[in-house]
């Protein structure tokens, strides 16, 4: 404990009492009773203040940048094209990628996304997120057995995206689409978690 | 004695001997000299290797998105020693989170934790922390399918967490999703941020020995008493303190020595780890697995019923590193060798038993099905030879239908659910039919996706898999009808 | 100095062995075990492990589904009809389509690598002139006649599968209306020219004594098999709705 500090927050008393704890005979080092203003110890608190003053304006840039993805970038979703609702045959359900329109141009392919497109019939999709809803790990879809499996821990789907078996607390993350001039646009734009699937 | 006063002019400017005196050469107990007391300054050797090893990789590594795949394989493959500088941080971690660990059970059994060095455990726990958090961010820098998924799992896992829980995941992927900023930022934290913590903390964690004094070698029937310890402690320094440098200092070096070796011939040996795929989510055809220290959080995951996973993640987890930190605070006295404690020595064997056991588990995934499998391991031969048509189109559709991706044959295929080389000893074809149609216990139900041919095809096949001699299975109702 | 001679000379000579040495210490990645797509694999074993092995047997045979390391059947099917069903796969059966456009795992190169090696690692163009087999369905000029078939069927393979084909001392069942049901005519037409000789079943060649199946016994045989088929395959109930494989496949779930 080095001096300025014990002056600067509690004066005499507590000065005593840890210098009779810590190291016996400090404490004749500090002045028995509360200790006058003087211009040194004035300036000492005034050299504090104004540094607890330049602390938070440095902060607030700091922190702000830091937490800066948590306020800037919420509620991303976006429509996004996936091509003509002919590429997907009806009854079929096919691996889709779009590129994520949030990006900077540094993602290179982490910024491709994929999904699974489920064309039930004519105008009637569903668009599934490649996430398994356990955590995360890429889902694939088995025609033959109409089956979307997770290699991570054993989730399965059937083809609605509903769960079959497995760890799953719920379905297939589903998102938003609409067709547009027979395009399919798929609403996306963030990777889906519990707590915001999609 | 030329050389004499020159070391006199050098030790009258830089001081040197009060700070031996007080660091390298402080005095320990003779007995702490000992083999038990080498996996700390083991793990500080790790921890320096990684950063002379870090540093030489940070010379070439590009942490960003689009480049670090590239830049790993311009390591493995072009770089003059680049993969074997790799493979040392690579074994190094391994090492260092191997010998943290082991440096914290004898620290634990030893009950070197107690008065008055709680706070060195204390401390150590944040290193612990630390080096986790170190060795999680590291394989995020191997920056391939491995990473990008397991990214992936960590946000899953934040997203769990009631309230802020998709504030952090855009906290910890720097955006809405896993890429280039989320790189950078743990690029920040495995270069700059945890390394500092580390050694911030290894240094209060050795001034903190040095204060309090090394641990002496706990003897049975000698508890701590609160009272008379410290006076107990410096008596014995008194009696047989010998100074750490450079006495007591042999069996570290040498054991440095090897662990240096050891870090070194695994490299040699086994080579770096990865990259494999490049981080592109699009190429599906992946199985993310985590480094080993994860392993048995991996299984973890897997083997929880479903509905206390959440509770497990968010609550207990969190509880469980409290009661890591308090454990020199409920436990501050009394007996430190473990023989007079044998409900920490159980205590310990049934955490490391489940942990192994966990990472075993969680090496083989049992739970997970083996997507390949079903186009990869054939049916074995003896089960196809003699089968009528039908059965052979049923194991057709065994293989067609993904089934063999759970179920194995003789041994091979996916292990999530039973193996079938038996099932027609153990089920009736009524049985086999309900349980293909409607799954349950774990198993999808096929009733939407085999016609009614490939469910009697299937139900053929399988209705010959048995072991040669033992009966078909029966009902208790069959039973009687027979009879 | 010369105390410390050996020493020098030792660390010296570490330095250099391991210099040298690194190049061959087995941790050191291969180029063979560099990472490639899963879509740039091209060379034919490894396809076909993956790809093929799970139902087609380990080299090619003796898996449930049709052995494909006979010279035989690569001569009768021929190259095109091959590279077709791995594309293409057969709709109603359990051979799955391959092509990425279909929604299969590979890439029109990869169908390619298997179809080639396939026909080149099995095949024997020498042994089989194309024109001394009977013709494949599609060019089947000779339309069968179950009548006839059921006798060509008693003389050519009955022996084995039973008479009336409903499974004998040597082989199954063939008239199981869930069987028929799962095989294409084609399949049906193809295992009787060229049966199963992994698992005993000879072709064309060895079914009688002497002589040869004719196109027109085979295109027979087939005809009778096919008019086996039931319309409601598999249940004794067969007159109840039922719905056919390929709308089952599509619906959903409620």
């Amino acid at each position: 404990m080095s001096d300025p500090e014990t002056g600067s927050e509690t004066g005499s008393e507590a000065g005593s009492e840890s210098g009779n704890e810590a190291v016996p005979g400090s404490g004749q080092r500090l002045p028995p009773s509360v200790p006058p203003v003087t211009r040194r110890s004035f300036l000492f608190r005034l050299g504090i203040g104004l540094n607890a003053i330049a602390a938070s304006l440095m902060a607030v840039p700091i922190i702000g940048y830091v937490i800066s993805a948590t306020f800037q970038k919420r509620a991303m979703q976006a429509w996004i094209p996936l091509g003509e609702i002919d590429q997907f045959p009806e009854r079929e359900t096919r691996l889709a990628k779009y590129r994520n329109p949030f990006t900077v141009p540094w993602d290179g392919t982490t910024a491709d996304i994929p999904c699974w497109v489920r064309r039930i019939d004519g105008q009637r999709f569903q668009i599934f997120a490649i996430n398994c809803a356990h955590l995360g790990c890429p889902v694939r879809w088995f025609p033959q057995s109409g089956l979307f499996m997770c290699p991570c821990h054993g989730g399965v789907y059937y083809e609605d995206g509903s769960v079959a078996s497995g760890p799953p607390p719920r379905g297939l993350y589903e998102y938003e689409y609409q067709i547009k001039n027979g395009a399919l646009w798929v609403r996306g734009g963030q990777t889906p978690t519990l707590s915001e699937p999609v | 004695m030329k050389l004499k006063t020159l070391g006199d002019w050098f030790e009258k400017r830089l001081q040197l001997e009060p700070l031996y005196r007080n660091s390298a050469g402080h005095a320990i107990p003779r007995s702490s000299a000992s083999w038990w007391y080498v996996f700390g300054s083991a793990t500080l050797i790790c921890f320096v290797l990684q950063i002379v090893t870090g540093i030489c990789l940070a010379l070439v590594y590009v942490p960003a998105a689009d480049e670090a795949w590239n830049s790993l394989e311009y390591l493995n493959y072009q770089q003059t020693f680049g993969w074997f500088l790799r493979a040392v941080h690579y074994w190094g971690s391994n090492f260092m989170v191997a010998l943290m660990t082991i440096h914290m059970l004898q620290v634990f059994l030893f009950g070197a934790y107690k008065y008055p060095r709680e706070f060195t455990w204390v401390i150590g726990c944040v290193l612990f922390l630390c080096t986790l958090g170190l060795a999680f961010t590291g394989q995020v820098m191997r920056f391939d399918q491995d990473a990008y998924w397991g990214l992936g799992i960590g946000a899953s896992i934040m997203g769990r967490i009631p309230f802020i829980g998709n504030d952090l995941v855009y906290l910890v992927l720097g955006g809405p999703i896993i890429a280039g900023e989320t790189l950078s930022r743990f690029f920040g934290l495995h270069v700059f941020v945890l390394p500092g913590l580390v050694i911030l903390f290894v240094v209060v964690h050795l001034r903190l020995v040095l204060k309090t004094g090394i641990n002496d070698y706990p003897i049975a029937g000698k508890p701590v008493d609160l009272d008379h310890y410290d006076e107990e402690y410096e008596a014995l320094i008194e009696k047989e303190g010998i100074p750490f440098f450079p006495d007591g200092v042999d069996k570290d070096v040498i054991f440095g020595a090897l662990v240096i070796s050891g870090v070194l011939a695994c490299a040699a040996l086994f080579g770096p780890a990865g990259p494999n795929g490049p981080p592109n989510p699009t190429l599906i055809d992946t199985v993310p697995r985590p480094d080993f220290y994860f392993l048995s959080l991996f299984a973890v995951f897997a083997l929880l019923p479903a509905y206390t996973e959440t509770f497990v993640i968010v609550y207990l987890l969190p509880v469980a590193v409290v009661a890591l930190f308090a454990i020199p605070f409920v436990s501050r006295a009394g007996e430190k060798h473990p023989s007079r404690r044998p409900g920490a020595v159980v205590g310990v064997l049934m955490i490391m038993t489940i942990l192994s056991t966990l990472a075993y588990l969680g090496l083989s995934s049992p739970w997970s099905p083996h997507m390949d499998a079903w186009t990869r391991d054939p049916v074995p031969v003896a089960m196809v030879k003699g089968r009528s048509p039908l059965a052979l189109q049923g194991a057709a559709v065994l293989q067609g239908k993904q089934c063999r991706n759970c179920h194995s044959l003789d041994g091979i295929g996916g292990q999530r659910g039973p193996d079938l080389s038996d099932v027609a000893a153990r089920l009736t074809n009524d049985q086999l039919i309900r349980q293909v149609l409607q799954g349950g216990g774990n198993m999808p139900a096929y009733g939407h996706n085999l016609s009614p041919s490939e469910v009697t095809a299937l139900v053929a096949f399988l209705g010959t898999l048995k072991p040669a001699g033992e009966p078909d299975a029966a009902n208790a109702a069959q039973r009687v009808l027979i009879q | 100095m010369t105390r410390n001679r050996p020493w020098t000379i030792a660390l010296v000579a570490l330095a250099a062995v391991s210099l040298v040495a690194c190049d061959s210490l087995p941790g050191r990645p291969r180029e063979a075990d560099r990472y490639r797509l899963p879509s740039e694999i091209l060379d034919f074993a490894s396809l076909y492990d993956l790809r093929c092995a799970g139902c087609h047997g380990a080299d090619g045979s003796l898996g449930p589904a049709r052995n494909l390391n006979d010279p035989l059947y690569i001569a009768y099917a021929g190259h095109t009809a091959i590279r077709s069903v791995i594309a293409n796969g057969v709709p109603g059966t359990a051979m799955p389509s391959f092509l990425d456009s279909t929604g299969g795992p590979l890439t029109a190169a990869q169908v390619d690598a298997l179809a080639d090696g396939i026909v080149r690692k099995w095949g024997q163009p020498a042994r089989y002139a194309a024109a001394a087999l009977p013709p494949s369905s599609q060019a089947a000029s000779v339309t069968g006649d179950p009548q006839r078939g059921a006798e060509a069927f008693e003389t050519a393979c009955a022996h084995c599968h039973g008479s009336g084909g409903t499974g004998g001392p040597e082989a199954g069942s063939v008239v199981n209306s869930a069987f028929l049901n799962l095989v294409s005519d084609r399949s049906l037409r193809t295992t009787v020219v060229v049966g199963r000789r992994d698992l005993g079943m000879p072709g064309f060649d060895g079914y009688v004594k002497g002589r040869n199946l004719t196109p027109q016994e085979v295109s027979d045989i087939v005809a009778w098999l096919v008019a086996q088929r039931s319309e409601f395959p598999g249940q004794p109930y067969a007159a109840g709705p039922t719905l056919g494989t390929g709308a089952e496949k599509g619906k959903g779930r409620d």
